[in-house]
């Protein structure tokens, strides 16, 4: 009797947690969004408010296509050689370096100085790249490092002992979050027309003095392949957006090739 | 529908607001009054048909302010994002059937021609479409006057460059000249505006563009409610209704505001670029004071606000 009671219970309790198990809500789909380039920063998407998501994503290539809020996840961006009289406070940027994975253990697993080769510090006298079969795996883009025509390798912008940092001119250990420092080294003009809001990008408010976040220089170019044969511009070729709808009638988008667009 | 809805003193909003819709002035000549009165209907309205709160801005031109617009087409790489952009943020049509999706940005893609001196005495160039460049005898510069429908699956491609277009928010409009109603005008801080509820869909206007800016919803637009921006701007993305015309405001319910044009912020490589023309440190100042810049089409004298540049 006992015995009967006790599996009696036992299908209750069972019937319950599958039945609580069916009823709660099924969860949307989590959507992660790359913001520039695939490899650079990524959202997930989320309601700020009912009906208004804090980024919109193409449903073909997994690209940001609006921001709801042009400073969710920023933070200030600390010392930089700003335009004269820009607002201390107001030029943001999203912080990479915890995103990227491998980061905190370079410093700590690897290039952490003390490694047999590395104590006392010895370092190669020629700069020809070495190929490095362990950094090869992780970053295929090394296998051909192309950066300034071949003469710059990879103690040229990662510190010798910080790995975890890049380095500037005087071998100052320099941020992740913050690239153009280092770029800026050889880039100046490039360096002085991103910092006027020329070239590359920002995203906030328009007014010159207005709060902008803005996008360094590793959000949009990558470092380690920067000529690519099939490209005719410095940056990646990436997938382009859904063609615009043919006119009524039309088939295909042959008719472009013989007669132009239609106007 | 609104005649019964007004009779039977409906609870339809659509229906009311609509009949209400009928009898108000040119939104030129509303006064203040008369614009909050319309505002808040327009409010409702939305908000009941798209279920969620929509707010509808009517701010005036910003004083101090002529917004300047610049891009630089070596930059381009012709992905479509600022195009896709806008109509997420202005409530464009985004239907599936021929007709029911409106874009108001084009990205031409031109081919690269060639240039050399041995060809000069060539005959005129066969199977290569247009000319538009070079002399009359080689096409140099672009062989293509443009293609928008390309869908390569890298871009951008090694032989080609890319031109987006749209409205220039000239400050001669000559669309803004033809208009019989006179529901087309330029705000005192740059953009060419449409009053929607008095366009009449004559389409004056876009044979009178020379830029192709101007599109019209020959159908009842498509908007899903799920993918409606609910800020909108009267004279901006507010949902628009069939046989108006429609084209690129610069996102006033965001410039209006003080944030960028959805399209600038999308740009992955930084190409676009807004600003306050009359603001010595804007981003666009600093271009035209910079850079080398030209307008489109400027023989036509409409002096567009949107300015070419490249480095």
């Amino acid at each position: 009797m006992k015995k009967l009671t006790f599996s009696a219970m036992l299908l209750a309790l069972w019937c319950g947690i599958i039945s609580s198990a069916f009823s709660q809500p099924t969860q949307p789909p989590e959507i992660t969004c790359f913001e520039s380039r695939k490899g650079a920063s990524e959202v997930v998407r989320r309601d700020l408010q009912p009906g208004w998501p804090n980024v919109k994503c193409s449903p073909k290539t997994g690209a940001v296509l609006w921001w709801g809020d042009p400073f969710d996840g920023t933070v200030p961006m600390g010392d930089m050689p700003t335009v004269e009289n820009f607002p201390t406070g107001k030029a943001v940027v999203k912080p990479r370096s915890e995103k990227i994975a491998l980061m905190p253990m370079c410093a700590v697993a690897c290039h952490n100085g003390v490694g047999p080769k590395f104590n006392p510090p010895k370092l190669p006298t020629s700069k020809m790249p070495t190929p490095i079969p362990t950094m090869a795996a992780m970053v295929p883009d090394l296998q051909n490092l192309q950066h300034g025509g071949g003469r710059i390798w990879c103690l040229d912008c990662h510190h010798t002992n910080q790995r975890n940092k890049l380095v500037d001119n005087f071998g100052n250990p320099v941020s992740f979050d913050q690239p153009q420092l280092l770029c800026g080294k050889c880039h100046g003009d490039k360096m002085r027309d991103w910092r006027d809001g020329i070239h590359g990008k920002r995203i906030g408010e328009w007014a010159s003095t207005g709060k902008k976040r803005w996008f360094t220089c590793t959000e949009c170019h990558n470092p380690h392949n920067v000529q690519d044969g099939a490209r005719n511009r410095g940056f990646p070729q990436i997938a382009p957006e859904v063609p615009p709808q043919l006119p009524w009638g039309m088939k295909d988008a042959k008719h472009e090739l013989r007669h132009g667009v239609s106007h | 529908m609104g005649v019964a809805a007004l009779m039977t003193q409906s609870d339809d909003v659509k229906a009311t607001v609509e009949w209400a819709e009928q009898f108000q002035g040119n939104y030129r000549l509303m006064t203040a009054a008369e614009k909050a009165e319309a505002r808040a209907r327009l409010e409702r309205r939305y908000s009941a048909q798209y279920s969620k709160k929509v707010t509808v801005d009517t701010s005036e031109a910003l004083p101090g302010v002529l917004m300047g617009y610049a891009l630089n087409i070596r930059k381009c790489i012709g992905c479509r994002r600022c195009v896709n952009a806008c109509v997420e943020e202005n409530n464009q049509s985004r239907g599936k059937n021929p007709g029911e999706r409106i874009e108001w940005i084009q990205v031409l893609r031109m081919e690269r021609g060639e240039f050399s001196k041995e060809k000069m005495n060539e005959g005129y160039p066969e199977g290569l479409g247009i000319q538009v460049g070079g002399n009359a005898y080689t096409p140099a510069g672009q062989v293509l006057e443009g293609q928008y429908h390309y869908e390569p699956a890298l871009v951008p491609e090694k032989d080609a460059t890319y031109m987006p277009i749209a409205c220039m928010q000239c400050e001669k409009p000559p669309c803004v000249k033809v208009c019989p109603v006179r529901t087309t005008y330029r705000e005192a801080d740059g953009p060419v505006v449409i009053d929607y509820n008095w366009c009449i869909g004559c389409r004056m206007c876009m044979g009178a563009c020379p830029y192709w800016a101007r599109r019209i919803n020959l159908t009842t637009p498509v908007l899903p409610k799920a993918e409606m921006n609910p800020v909108t701007h009267y004279l901006g993305n507010r949902p628009r209704m069939r046989g108006v015309v429609e084209k690129c405001h610069w996102c006033l319910q965001r410039t209006r505001q003080g944030r960028y044009p959805a399209c600038v912020e999308v740009c992955p490589v930084g190409a676009r670029k807004f600003g306050n023309l009359l603001d010595p440190q804007s981003e666009v100042s600093l271009i035209l004071a910079r850079k080398n810049v030209f307008r489109l089409k400027a023989e036509l004298n409409t002096f567009p606000k949107f300015f070419y540049f490249y480095d």
